[in-house]
């Protein structure tokens, strides 16, 4: 029977197989492995956010990849799947936050902000009657969302198509989120004692996204934001911004350095390595 | 908008222990538009009887003329001061004797009597007299006035303290109201002088 | 001043209902005094009719002018910080409530609720706040506010006890160097709301005294005044 009713049910994105299941949701959350890596960590003085991008050719400008944007200053967000799916969730959540600063004239939290998406991530469906959906199909993203509220707590929180919201601590999504997760969660706690600081976060990222990348990583292969206390307008506010790109370069060299270093022991006194090295 | 508040005004009395005060804005204006900056509208009588006339300015001046030919009148048939009592009397018989085409002005009258005792009256613009133990107030910040002066004023204040408080009330009262203002003059009334001040005030 | 509700055979959609609210801010706290008396014309509706209300534990919400419309007003901005509650689990500030409600009322910018609000609370400094508004949502931040039918007899007394206008002693500039302890602010409210029942018909019957504060939070003294 199942091969059977599964090409039955698998058709209405509103209908339950009988084992209790949204086909077209499960395979929208297959869609998310297709794409890029995304990596998001809190800790208790900012969050990260790394993401991988796909140059797919030496012909295309790599910053036309957005794969990490901001929502409102003091919230951004890292996605992973059908990146076209994304810009929808994107709009909708800056014009939240925009509405909640111009009603009550304060950010938004990041948990409203990113429940909003979430509300978005359920509004698909077949008409019924004059009601028309937003969506014929459930989006094909997953979203990382990290921020900042006033009481200068960081938080980060992972958005799924099936609408389901979660606050963590640590996340992986996209094509090696299996990966990247067990491989955060050990150095996590291995490395940092389950809490390091913003530059360790940052590092770690980027060596957990190092090794989930097929291509090798370059400046402009990647993208990494992260949210801390900064400054708005002369005033001391929890902010949302880019890595710096000499930063970056750093924090590329130094992984890699480390990486050539981890070899060398490895492979014990193999001499060319060591040569390279120096 | 009524003719009474065609120019804007402010005045308040006071009384003291053994002294009264009067004072005025010095604003003139056709309605919005501010025309003169030191147009006083309480005038002497008397060393120590002063009237002030709220109101529409043509009105306030010919008043005031026909006032002063009015005591000069009784000064000279008479033969003896005028007490501040008679010179109400006298203003309220001159605004009835316009019932039906009234002067557009509440005058308000202060001064100390033959026994020095402080004398406050108060009229509406057909001459019906007001007396009231504390204060009078009159023009288009008589609302302000009210309020600052129920909150200010109290019995047996000495000339200082009555010119402070008449000082403040008139100042702070003007300041609030769009039609009054540009500076003040307070007259302090004591049996020994008179003295009068020229307050500054917001230029707006 | 006086209410009106026709002209000629023009239907009129407004009444002022009179009565008076004035708020001072200190540092650490916020004063909110209110009659209690309700008008239409020379007839008083109402001796006990609440101007001011609670609305957080650490706001509350002043109105004078048309009752319906203030009523109205006031539940739908009740129903707005019950939702925000639960839409983002925790209390709106003033910051928050103030700014809001200049949206509301804005939002009726052509058929305004005829409504004088004041807004008082302590914000997220710790500081007191009073914000006063027109009835279409101009908003302002201020010190101290006087609204309704005597506005006029209150608001030129605080401007000299508590903005220091047209004083010898301190500047005007100088005001946050001297802000009221809890006492003064209480006592200048009492005094000059007996003067205003003195004076303005509108004004009378109780007097509500709010007092909010960040450790007490919102405390309700009630006190007589004059009632003819």
């Amino acid at each position: 029977m199942s091969e059977a009713s599964r090409s039955d049910y698998d058709r209405g994105v509103n209908t339950f197989s009988p084992e209790g299941r949204f086909y077209q949701v499960e395979y929208a959350l297959e869609a998310i492995k297709l794409g890029s890596t995304a990596i998001g960590i809190q800790t208790s003085e900012g969050a990260v956010l790394a993401a991988e991008k796909r140059v797919t050719s030496s012909l295309l400008v790599p910053s036309s990849i957005e794969k990490i944007v901001k929502i409102d200053d003091h919230v951004g967000c890292a996605v992973a799947g059908l990146t076209p799916d994304s810009r929808i969730i994107i709009e909708h959540a800056r014009g939240q936050a925009q509405s909640h600063k111009f009603t009550y004239d304060e950010p938004i939290l990041v948990r409203s902000v990113s429940q909003s998406v979430c509300d978005l991530a359920l509004q698909f469906g077949e008409s019924v009657g004059e009601s028309k959906p937003k969506m014929s199909r459930p989006f094909g993203v997953a979203l990382l969302i990290a921020g900042m509220d006033e009481d200068e707590k960081p938080s980060l929180y992972h958005c799924e198509p099936t609408g389901t919201l979660v606050k963590t601590r640590l996340k992986a999504i996209g094509g090696g989120q299996e990966g990247a997760q067990s491989k955060l969660e050990a150095d996590f706690e291995k490395d940092y004692n389950e809490n390091p600081t913003l530059e360790q976060a940052k590092h770690l990222a980027l060596k957990v996204l190092k090794e989930v990348m097929e291509d090798k990583i370059t400046k402009t292969n990647i993208e990494l934001s992260f949210v801390t206390m900064g400054e708005i307008r002369g005033k001391k506010a929890p902010l949302f911004q880019y890595e710096n790109e000499e930063a970056l370069g750093q924090l590329i060299e130094r992984i890699e350095r480390e990486k050539r270093e981890q070899d060398a022991l490895e492979f014990g006194e193999s001499g060319d390595r060591m040569e390279e090295d120096h | 908008m009524s003719i009474t508040q065609y120019n804007g005004s402010a005045i308040v009395a006071m009384t003291g222990k053994n002294c009264v005060v009067i004072g005025c804005d010095k604003r003139l204006g056709q309605q919005a538009l501010t025309v003169d900056m030191n147009f006083e509208k309480v005038f002497r009588v008397k060393d120590k009887l002063y009237v002030g006339l709220p109101g529409l300015a043509t009105d306030v001046q010919t008043l005031h003329d026909r006032i002063r030919y009015r005591v000069n009148m009784y000064d000279l048939e008479e033969e003896r001061a005028i007490q501040p009592d008679n010179l109400a009397h006298m203003i309220s018989n001159m605004l009835y004797q316009k019932r039906f085409g009234p002067y557009f002005c509440e005058p308000i009258i202060a001064g100390l009597t033959e026994k020095d005792e402080p004398y406050i009256m108060g009229m509406d613009l057909i001459g019906c007299l007001s007396s009231a133990p504390d204060f009078i107030v009159g023009g288009t910040a008589s609302d302000n006035l009210y309020g600052m002066c129920e909150a200010l004023w109290e019995p047996d204040l000495g000339p200082d303290d009555l010119f402070r408080s008449a000082s403040q009330a008139l100042l702070n009262a003007v300041d609030r109201d769009a039609m009054s203002g540009w500076g003040a003059v307070v007259h302090v009334i004591t049996p020994e002088k008179t003295e009068t001040y020229h307050l500054q005030g917001r230029q707006d | 001043m006086v209410p009106t509700e026709h002209h000629g055979d023009q239907w009129e959609p407004y009444v002022d209902n009179g009565g008076s609210t004035l708020a001072i801010a200190g540092e650490d706290f916020v004063v909110i005094g209110s009659d209690t008396r309700s008008s239409d014309g020379y007839n008083i509706n109402t001796r006990y009719d609440p101007k001011a209300f609670k609305f957080t534990n650490n706001t509350v919400l002043a109105t004078t002018g048309y009752r319906a419309d203030c009523k109205s007003m006031a539940k739908s901005v009740q129903a707005q910080i019950t939702k925000y509650a639960h839409d983002h689990g925790k209390e709106m500030s003033v910051e928050a409530m103030a700014q809001m409600l200049s949206i509301m009322m804005y939002q009726k910018r052509f058929f305004s609720y005829y409504v004088f609000p004041i807004v008082a609370g302590i914000d997220k400094e710790g500081k007191g706040a009073v914000y006063s508004y027109d009835p279409v949502g101009n908003m302002e931040r201020v010190g101290f506010r006087a609204f309704g039918s005597s506005s006029a007899l209150l608001q030129p007394f605080i401007d000299d006890q508590l903005g220091f206008k047209n004083r010898a002693d301190i500047k005007p500039e100088e005001r946050e160097l001297h802000l009221p302890d809890l006492q003064q602010a209480k006592n200048i409210i009492t005094d000059v709301f007996n003067g205003a029942a003195e004076r303005d018909i509108y004004t009378g019957d109780g007097l509500q005294l709010f007092t909010i504060t960040k450790e007490g939070g919102i405390e309700l003294e009630e006190l007589p005044l004059k009632r003819d």
